[in-house]
């Protein structure tokens, strides 16, 4: 159970063998069962609504878990090798090592050897005093299965080509380990007796392996793609916004230098903040500092224009949410919101903790003049903005491309699990409303 | 000038940290009201709050009159107080900041 709900679950069950016991075992009578479930049901209710602040406890990494073993049984299977494959992680020495070592067994070579298309990574067995880990390749027949692109199978200890003539390995099963098309590496079966490997089974394991990397390959495209939207989010810091700080902060210098010094701390805390966070989540009291950080620098350029209400849940102060996110949505109701109307408006930020769903809520409003439907529909189309023909050519102001980066981050954070609803009336203001899983 | 001139809260963030704190010390309250009305309540409408008997010949009653209210009063004082110096820790001033960027900003010579 993640987030703590086993703590939840156990201090429910501690909760009612306390109250069985001291209304029903430590006392004569025991009190009825109405009263009974009734104190129950009070003292649960109490536990669920103080649990996101109370029981939530440290947070500490936790040690990936290790995939169960199969009891009693110290040759693992086919299948479950191929579920525990250290190579998930990609074709590192260290992930190759641990694959060979798991491999000798399953595969029944004598000695298992793992490499890319340069070196060997790995050798595990007989010869490994000469096939050094991180060597060149030695044998003709692994460059051999690299070049064709197939399985290559040598009966003699002539075939093999290890040029050391004390070399115990007398024939091989190598069999190249592909990304899609690309050949990257080599998995090598050797055996010391006559018969070498079965090479169904070699090229089978082959297979899964190449899925693993395959899926480890899918994975890293997928945090890089995670990371450049986080990075999008971070260069999208208007440079307009720098320049109009400093303006303010260059004109307050002569009439207010201690304000102008507080701005000055505020911009750099602001730039600080932006820069340095390299997770994709932080606690939502950090982000909270960065939003009122950014809302006092605009708080000074706007003037009395820009009213800012906060509104927070303490429960809510301690959760995790996605980094830059909900300064943008605070942007935007500066920006598209408050800033475009004459009489100024407020920016309210509300922020919630509901227990009994485990989400988190924020919701960020606006009372300025808002967007006309045909925007707004754009904007909550789910389409990429510029994607689409725009019937203004695309001149109009709202983008919505903070928006729809915002959407894809919580979708790659979350998949299905969060919403991000906006509702706008021209003249009216805007709210949006962004729920995820609590953390 | 000063050269210790700390980011001072915008007034709009007080405002804001003073009605969580508002909801914090209302919650206990409420809390507190409930165990303090509930005891009488008990006494009242429910008779084996008064009858029945525990190890020593207490009621329930009279054993949560002369221990169990103390303890939930102090677990309740110490609870409210933590939460609200988390609160007001975490919605003023820098210390979010300060935390993340300490050992990262210290001088060459002070790391």
């Amino acid at each position: 159970m993640r987030g703590g709900s086993g703590i939840l679950a156990g201090v429910l069950a501690a909760g009612w063998a306390a109250v069985w016991l001291v209304t029903q075992v430590l006392v004569d009578p025991p009190l009825a069962v109405l009263p009974t479930v009734v104190v129950g049901v009070v003292c649960s209710t109490a536990v669920v609504l103080g649990y996101p602040s109370a029981l939530r406890g440290p947070r500490v990494a936790r040690a990936p878990r290790r995939p169960a073993g199969v009891p009693g049984v110290r040759r693992p299977g086919l299948a479950a090798t191929g579920r525990s494959m250290p190579l998930r992680r990609g074709l590192t020495p260290d992930a190759a090592r641990r694959t060979a070592q798991l491999l000798r067994p399953a595969l029944g070579g004598d000695a298992i050897a793992i490499t890319d298309t340069e070196q060997v990574l790995a050798f595990v067995g007989p010869g490994a005093d000469h096939h050094e880990v991180g060597g060149s390749l030695q044998t003709r027949v692994a460059r051999a299965a690299i070049e064709r692109r197939r399985t290559v199978v040598v009966h003699r200890r002539a075939d093999v080509g290890c040029p050391v003539p004390e070399c115990p390995l007398q024939n091989a099963v190598v069999v190249p380990l592909a990304i899609g098309s690309r050949v990257v590496g080599t998995l090598k079966v050797y055996r010391t007796g006559d018969e070498p490997a079965s090479r169904a089974t070699v090229e089978d394991m082959a297979a899964v392996l190449s899925l693993h990397l395959e899926l480890a390959e899918m994975d890293r495209e997928r945090h890089l793609a995670a990371d450049a939207r986080l990075d999008a989010l971070r260069a999208q810091i208007n440079p307009h916004f720098l320049f109009n700080i400093l303006n303010t902060i260059a004109s307050k210098a002569r009439t207010d230098p201690e304000e102008a010094r507080s701005l000055l701390l505020r911009l750099s805390d602001f730039f600080r903040y932006a820069v340095r966070q390299d997770g994709h989540f932080a606690e939502f009291a950090q982000e909270y500092f960065f939003v009122r950080t950014y809302l006092t620098l605009e708080q000074a350029r706007y003037g009395d224009r820009l009213q800012v209400r906060y509104d927070i849940d303490p429960q809510v102060l301690t959760t995790r949410v996605p980094v830059l996110t909900i300064q943008p949505l605070v942007e935007n109701a500066v920006k598209h919101g408050v800033a475009d109307k004459v009489a100024g408006g407020t920016i309210r930020l509300r922020a919630r903790v509901d227990p009994l769903t485990r989400t988190t809520s924020i919701r960020v409003s606006d009372d300025g003049v808002g967007m006309a439907p045909e925007v707004l529909e754009r904007i909550t189309s789910g389409r990429r903005p510029g994607t689409a023909p725009e019937a203004d050519g695309g001149a109009h102001r709202h983008g919505g491309v903070g928006l729809w980066n915002i959407s894809q981050r919580l979708e790659s954070l979350f998949g299905e699990r969060y919403s991000l609803d906006v509702e706008s009336e021209a003249g009216s203001g805007t709210v949006v409303d962004l729920r995820i899983p609590l953390r | 000038m000063d050269d210790d001139v700390d980011a001072r809260d915008a007034p709009a963030e007080v405002d804001a940290t003073f009605r969580t704190l508002r909801r914090v010390a209302v919650g206990y309250f409420v809390l507190f009201l409930l165990a303090v009305v509930g005891f009488p309540a008990l006494s009242l409408t429910l008779g084996w709050w008064s009858d029945a008997r525990l190890a020593g010949g207490m009621s329930p009653g009279f054993a949560m009159a002369a221990f169990g209210l103390y303890v939930f009063f102090a677990v309740v004082g110490v609870a409210a107080a933590r939460l609200s110096g988390a609160v007001e820790a975490r919605m003023l001033g820098d210390d979010a900041r300060d935390a993340q960027v300490a050992s990262t900003d210290a001088p060459e010579g002070e790391r």
